[in-house]
């Protein structure tokens, strides 16, 4: 015997119940009710928290059953057994399981398989994308932080036959496209686009001074487009900007966007390396010394302590390290 | 029939808990992400169940009926329809217009759809509510009243507000027994000029005393030492910044239950009367403080969160009875749930 509501879909009137089971049938009998129902055709609404559970009828009929115990005895009884995921939601074990797979399956997303995804999507995206995409960012910058360049025309085209004479390290030359701008903000800084094109700004090149070693720079900004970081950085970018949209969207857009940033910043130190070990790789094709690039960074460091925070060292982290390896490399020439 | 009309006092009653909601939002999460995102839909309806059938009145409780495989499909359309937005406003060309119209043309059309589909898929007691506003009347409001909204300068946007409401609550039904709406436009002009003001007081008053504290210690410090303290400067820019940092996070709350009292006080069901008292400060106090928990455990207080403001919301909420609550049920529908998809994806809140 169990008490229970029965409602007909067709008004709001409740009739108190009693369920019974009786071989394979559930018998209903109460308040002008007496139904006799194959259970193999009731639906069974799942246990949800302490919420009252539903066994659907045909025609929009149910009855509601408050006393949860005694409605799990009589589905015993009547053989039925909940769903899985109906079973597992409310058992600690398994909670606390999900909860580890959850955190597990989050952090090895995010340290492996988004990189590896990342890395074979932006070497298999037509080219079309990465210049529309440059375009766009280039537009945006001249618009703004970027003013055009003062150097000479003939300085200009110096380093940019310098960086179109290098040999890379497969053979071939480089294509990439050399832009001179100038920016009171960025200061002393390079960096590449989507489509593999280099930005040099003019503070970089009066900082450092000596052609073999911008050269030097430009061979590190050949790395980032050769890989496509850029467009790596783009596509991890969104993964983790959707997957916290969808985390913590409900509580907050902003609240989903400040760890964005902040998971983003990760990414460009590996990033760094990979781009010094293919400018040794250039240097030392083109019959150069690693040591250029760690003379360069030395250069940017101590000439222009005061922009440690803004310039050309605060996108590129971990320097010292960076010229010390750069340091062992020319040394193991 | 019950004849003899009694009136009384039903308030809504939400039984849920945060930690048995925890077990179902972990273990949705955990299956959303190794289906990629696929059971998602089948989350949507767990969630919107556990809500839905912990919320009571009258010992009753409401129940959602909605169907995954549909909720399925309207999200991928809506992804879709997301995906050619975001493209198209990037592209800068001739298409852009063509496209943002298109979507334009679509949305009314959309979300009169997802009130239908939410409304249809909720009922209480076996019996399910309807909305049965007119797609004319939904271009009315969503489309003519929010161009006229935006064209003056956002200065009837309280009015287009109340037709909404007056749009979505006329039009709502519980099976044969239909909602009416009673809150005039004047109720939300003062409501949304009474907010302003305060934010305005706020602002101002900060500003008077920011500036002037600023000033009077530059005055001070320069007559005493020849130069400015930066440390004591920082300080007033701190106090000021932390003050309207509170302002800004505080502002939508206060507004979100003020407006929700107005809306749900003014509604009525048949001869039924509903009063929601929301206490306004009590809502920013929630609001920020899980704000601040969810921080804290790096998400894991969410479904927490989610219980504290869901019953917070529903308990304002009573039903001012005139007679029995008795009601008929009406004609089954069916109905699609792109509209609802499309609405959450564009992050369209029309529940207010």
């Amino acid at each position: 015997m169990l008490e229970a509501h029965y409602l007909d879909g067709q008004s709001t009137q409740l009739r108190v119940v009693q369920l019974t089971v009786d071989g394979g049938d559930l018998v209903v009998a109460g308040e002008g009710v007496a139904l006799k129902v194959p259970f193999a055709s009731i639906r069974v609404d799942e246990r949800l928290g302490r919420a009252p559970r539903r066994l659907r009828f045909d025609a929009g009929s149910f009855c509601e059953v408050r006393d949860l115990n005694g409605l799990d005895e009589l589905l015993r009884l009547a053989g039925h057994a909940d769903g899985w995921v109906d079973r597992i939601q409310r058992r600690f074990r398994f909670v606390a399981l999900a909860l580890i797979a959850c955190a597990v399956l989050v952090f090895s997303c995010y340290y492996w398989v988004l990189p590896y995804c990342a890395e074979l999507i932006a070497q298999r995206l037509p080219p079309t994308v990465g210049e529309s995409l440059s375009a766009q960012v280039l537009k945006i910058l001249d618009g703004g932080v970027l003013q055009p360049s003062a150097l000479g025309a003939p300085r200009r085209r110096a380093l940019t036959d310098a960086l179109h004479r290098l040999t890379l390290p497969g053979g071939g030359r480089p294509t990439s496209v050399l832009l001179f701008r100038r920016s009171p903000q960025l200061g002393a800084n390079a960096f590449t686009l989507p489509d593999g094109t280099i930005v040099v700004l003019d503070d970089l090149v009066t900082t450092i001074g000596s052609d073999p070693q911008i050269l030097a720079v430009f061979a590190h900004e050949l790395g980032h487009a050769q890989a496509r970081h850029s467009l790596q950085l783009l596509l991890r970018g969104t993964v983790v900007g959707g997957f916290l949209a969808l985390y913590l969207g409900d509580v907050s857009q902003l609240l989903a966007a400040a760890p964005a940033a902040f998971l983003q910043a990760r990414f460009s130190q590996d990033f760094e390396r990979q781009a010094d070990d293919y400018a040794s790789a250039v240097l030392v094709r083109n019959g150069m010394s690693p040591g250029l690039l760690a003379d360069a960074l030395e250069k940017l460091a101590t000439q222009h302590p005061e922009r440690a925070g803004g310039g050309y060292l605060a996108s590129h982290p971990a320097t010292a390290e960076r010229i010390r390896r750069l340091r062992d490399l020319a040394a193991a020439q | 029939m019950n004849t003899t009309v009694s009136s009384g006092s039903e308030p809504l009653r939400f039984t849920g808990s945060g930690a048995e909601y925890f077990g179902i939002w972990i273990v949705n999460l955990l299956l959303t992400l190794v289906t990629f995102g696929i059971y998602s839909a089948w989350a949507k309806v767990r969630r919107l169940q556990y809500f839905y059938r912990h919320t009571e009145v009258a010992g009753s409780s409401f129940d959602f009926h909605g169907s995954p495989t549909k909720i399925l499909i309207g999200r991928v359309v809506a992804v879709l329809l997301l995906v050619v937005y975001n493209y198209s406003v990037r592209l800068h060309s001739p298409l852009t217009l063509f496209v943002l119209i298109g979507l334009a043309v679509i949305m009314p059309w959309l979300l009169r759809n997802s009130l239908r589909f939410r409304l249809y898929n909720t009922s209480w007691r076996g019996t399910r509510f309807h909305f049965r506003g007119t797609t004319a009347g939904s271009y009315r409001v969503f489309l003519l009243n929010g161009f006229l909204a935006l064209i003056t300068l956002y200065a009837m946007l309280p009015f287009a507000h109340q037709r909404l409401k007056a749009y979505q609550h006329d039009n709502s039904w519980f099976g044969r027994t239909r909602c009416s709406f009673h809150a005039r436009a004047g109720s939300f002009y003062a409501i949304y000029l009474g907010v302003l003001g305060v934010v305005a007081l706020v602002v101002g008053a900060c500003l008077a005393l920011g500036v002037g504290r600023a000033i009077a210690g530059y005055l001070k410090l320069k007559a005493e030492h020849g130069h400015i303290d930066p440390v004591a400067m920082i300080r007033t820019v701190g106090v000021l910044y932390l003050v309207v940092a509170l302002l800004a996070v505080s502002v939508g709350p206060l507004f979100h239950a003020l407006i929700t009292n107005l809306i749900w006080s003014n509604t009525r069901l048949g001869a039924h009367r509903i009063e929601c008292r929301m206490s306004p400060p009590g809502l920013v106090w929630i609001t920020l403080s899980n704000f601040v928990l969810v921080v804290l455990t790096l998400g894991l207080y969410i479904p927490f969160a989610s219980v504290r403001l869901a019953r917070f919301q529903l308990e304002a909420i009573s039903v001012k009875t005139a007679g029995e609550l008795q009601f008929e049920a009406a004609e089954p529908e069916a109905i699609g749930a792109v509209g609802e998809e499309a609405a959450t994806a564009f992050d369209f809140d029309i529940s207010l």
